[in-house]
């Protein structure tokens, strides 16, 4: 405990010692010392009057003695030799330490430099206590700086930082302590703030007492008196390297990101809900061709947006707020130079940090990998007309030739009958025989007929457990690229626990499909209205289940109606004739009916129905399907007005 | 009695093998049929035939095919072909070839009979 004490009263910044009750000196302290450059040994007892500038000692003297006996004069003033031998003015003052008997048991005294007017000269200005004090507990680098902006103080980090004693520090410029390549902009800086007086901002590296750089950033800022004179600077230097090499990795990255983006031209974006707030990336505003950086609203993506693909946008769009489900559509934009660009959009919903909901995902321009899909699907469809045409070409032939070598036979045999019945005498052996011919290659002739409708449906149905609604998705999800490429927007309203049919299933779905695009093709020239594809099922009342597919489409001639269903009807390029056909046979053999009504507006709405499964038929479901041949002849069905 | 001048079938359809010879017959002609141009060659009947009534499209030879193989032999043979396909260039090349006739089944009395009467020179 006696020696912390001691330890503190010799770090105190002042002249301090003790005294006997006589006055005899018996304890100086180690600035004390140092400071008159005397020896504990030389300076005890008396000896440290030889400190005391002779012509002050007699008065000095005297008045001492008055201080401690009479406690008067407060202080006493001398000058003391420093150990260079240069002569302060000290002013000394002493407290009487007294025990429990109210004697006193000792001197307690301290000496303090002062100025010529008396005041006491402390080597620390306030400004400069107040700094030290501040300074120290701010975990940054911190120096005060004159107004000649000279370094006046430095805080405890920085002497720690640089590893370097404060009189090397303070000449910063040569001390080795900014990186060589920053100094001179440094300098050139700094001297511009002091002569401005503007406050100065800045990075640059400062070399470690570990010898590494590291980046900081300066901020000085100076203090000025009433009349605005710079007094002097406080500069704050704060580590930023972690911040600066972390931005570096997030500069790289970014620019990793957007080089990809560039390359695989692909931009991303994100939609809050709450707000529709939308932030595009770089990518983005190039493709949709705005300004960057500028806000992004609906508004104006719907401006962009090709105005055939609107509807489709904004029932997306409906359908986001209303669902969580992930996006994935095509659309076009048209470009003000009126160029058209196809974009693909893939989107997930997700919340952020505070709970909200938001979309995030991927745009790409898609431009001329669809192009080329296009070109390639109109040569395929092209080749697909040749080949369709090609075939019914081969098709016709070959029902002539079957055909033909029968009627050949007939016509012969008849010939020979007449001739051989107008004889003389008649030949009516000859005559039976040749018509007994005559009627077998009737029936030969009537048998290839049978085999070439056998040609349209195949004999064998498989029958089982259907439900119409599960056909149904698996021929919406077959359909959805082929839907999207038509820009056709679907609704399926398909009813709530529909009654199962029997039948087969590959065979309905080539209807329902076949429906489908038949009303794809209806749609595919309209660009004045939304091309609508709404597909329902649901029980019938009369015990059957309805399945109807509506369109927006050219519709048809209400006149034409039954003539669609015609095997080699068709009012299209596209030959859906025989599709239509083969659809009404395969729904015929389900015992049900296919027909056709125009709506009320544009379009025309198709329709098939089909009982539903009797109930004893659900074991045979669990049994697995069977196969059954179904009658050659499906009995013929009027279609509906 | 003068003899009935031989006119030949060839096809490979039944019925007109089985029709054809009798109304030729009841025409006045004698008739033979077979199922194929090798067939034929292989009978005792073609340097007899005055005339062949062939089709074009058989399995194996077909009647073109026997049609030169009968030229290459010098077997000057009156040819009518008869054919269900409806191609007028089989017919057309035919022709050329030196056929009397091509006709499309089927093909009616009169038309025949017209054929014939082309090829032998006879009402």
């Amino acid at each position: 405990m006696e020696s912390d004490l001691s330890r503190v009263v010799d770090a105190l910044p002042g002249l301090v010692w003790t005294a006997l009750p006589d006055g005899h000196i018996d304890f100086l302290n180690r600035r004390w010392l140092e400071y008159t450059g005397l020896g504990m040994g030389d300076a005890n007892g008396d000896g440290w009057r030889s400190a005391i500038h002779p012509e002050d000692l007699p008065e000095f003297l005297e008045q001492w003695r008055n201080m401690i006996t009479a406690a008067e004069p407060p202080a006493v003033e001398a000058r003391l030799r420093r150990h260079d031998g240069e002569y302060r003015r000290v002013l000394f003052r002493a407290c009487p330490l007294v025990d429990a008997s109210g004697q006193i048991v000792k001197w307690c005294g301290t000496g303090t430099a002062i100025d010529e007017q008396g005041h006491p000269q402390d080597p620390l200005p306030a400004h400069v206590r107040a700094f030290r004090s501040m300074a120290d507990s701010i975990p940054a680098l911190m120096a005060l700086m004159n107004s000649a902006g000279e370094v006046e103080s430095v805080n405890r980090h920085v002497l720690e930082y640089f590893g370097k004693p404060f009189e090397i520090l303070k000449d910063w410029d040569v001390a080795d302590t900014v990186h060589p390549d920053d100094l001179p902009t440094v300098l050139a800086a700094w001297r511009r703030a002091v002569q401005t007086g503007q406050p100065h901002e800045s990075e640059h590296r400062n070399r470690r007492a570990d010898g590494t750089y590291r980046w900081f950033h300066i901020r000085a800022l100076p203090v000025r008196d009433p009349d605005g004179k710079v007094l002097r600077w406080y500069v704050l230097q704060t580590d930023i390297d972690d911040l600066k090499r972390a931005e570096k990795e997030l500069q790289r990255s970014e620019a990793f990101l957007a080089e990809a983006q560039r390359l695989s031209s692909t931009g991303s974006f994100s939609w809050r809900f709450d707000t529709d707030e939308i932030t595009f990336s770089d990518e983005l505003y190039r493709i949709f061709g705005f300004e960057p950086n500028t806000i992004v609203t609906f508004e104006q993506i719907g401006t962009r947006v090709h105005p055939e693909d609107l509807p489709l946008l904004r029932d997306k769009i409906h359908r986001t707020r209303t669902t969580a489900d992930d996006l994935d559509y095509e659309i076009r934009l048209r470009m003000p130079d009126n160029s058209v660009k196809y974009i693909q959009t893939l989107a997930h919903r997700s919340q952020d940090r505070n709970g909200r909901l938001e979309y995030i995902g991927a745009v790409q321009d898609v431009t001329p990998r669809r192009l080329s899909e296009n070109a390639l699907s109109k040569t395929r469809s092209e080749l697909e007309h040749v080949s369709r045409v090609t075939s019914l070409g081969a098709f016709t032939a070959s029902i002539a030739h079957e055909v033909s070598q029968p009627l050949a036979g007939i016509i012969t045999n008849a010939s020979t009958c007449l001739r051989m019945l107008a004889a003389e005498p008649p030949n009516v052996d000859g005559a039976r025989e040749t018509a007994r011919r005559t009627i077998r290659d009737g029936n030969r002739a009537s048998d290839v007929i049978t085999r070439l409708r056998a040609l349209f449906v195949k004999k064998d149905v498989t029958t089982e457990l259907v439900n119409l609604n599960e056909v149904t998705r698996e021929v919406i999800a077959l359909s959805l690229n082929e839907l999207q490429r038509s820009r056709v927007v679907l609704r399926s309203e398909l009813a709530d626990e529909l009654p199962q049919v029997v039948g087969d299933r590959v065979q309905l779905q080539q209807v329902i499909l076949n429906l489908f695009l038949n009303a794809l093709e209806a749609m595919a020239g309209v660009e004045d209205r939304t091309r609508q594809l709404v597909i329902t099922t649901k029980p019938g009342e009369d015990d059957h289940v309805h399945l109807i597919v509506q369109d927006t489409g050219v519709g048809f001639d209400p006149h034409g109606a039954d003539r669609l269903f015609d095997a080699f009807y068709t009012t299209k390029s596209g030959g859906m004739g025989i599709g239509l056909s083969v659809s009404r046979s395969i729904v015929e053999r389900h015992q049900g009916r296919l027909w056709v009504v125009p709506n009320n507006g544009p379009g025309a709405t198709f329709s098939f129905s089909i009982p539903r499964a009797p109930k004893d038929v659900k074991d045979a479901h669990s049994r697995g399907a069977t196969r059954t041949h179904a009658a050659a002849n499906a009995p013929y069905v009027q279609t509906d007005p | 009695m003068a003899k009935r001048p031989l006119v030949s079938v060839v096809d490979d359809d039944e019925s007109v093998r089985e029709s054809l010879p009798d109304l030729l017959r009841e025409f006045g002609f004698e008739a033979r049929a077979f199922s194929s141009a090798e067939e034929f060659l292989a009978s005792d009947c073609v340097a007899e035939t005055k005339c062949l009534i062939l089709d074009v499209a058989m399995p194996g030879m077909s009647g073109p095919d026997l049609q030169r193989e009968l030229k290459l032999h010098r077997q000057d043979i009156l040819i009518v072909f008869i054919t269900a396909h409806r191609d007028a260039t089989v017919g057309l090349h035919a022709l050329d070839e030196g056929a009397v006739r091509c006709l499309f089944k089927p093909f009616t009395e009169t038309a025949l009979l017209k054929a014939l009467g082309a090829a032998l020179g006879v009402n």
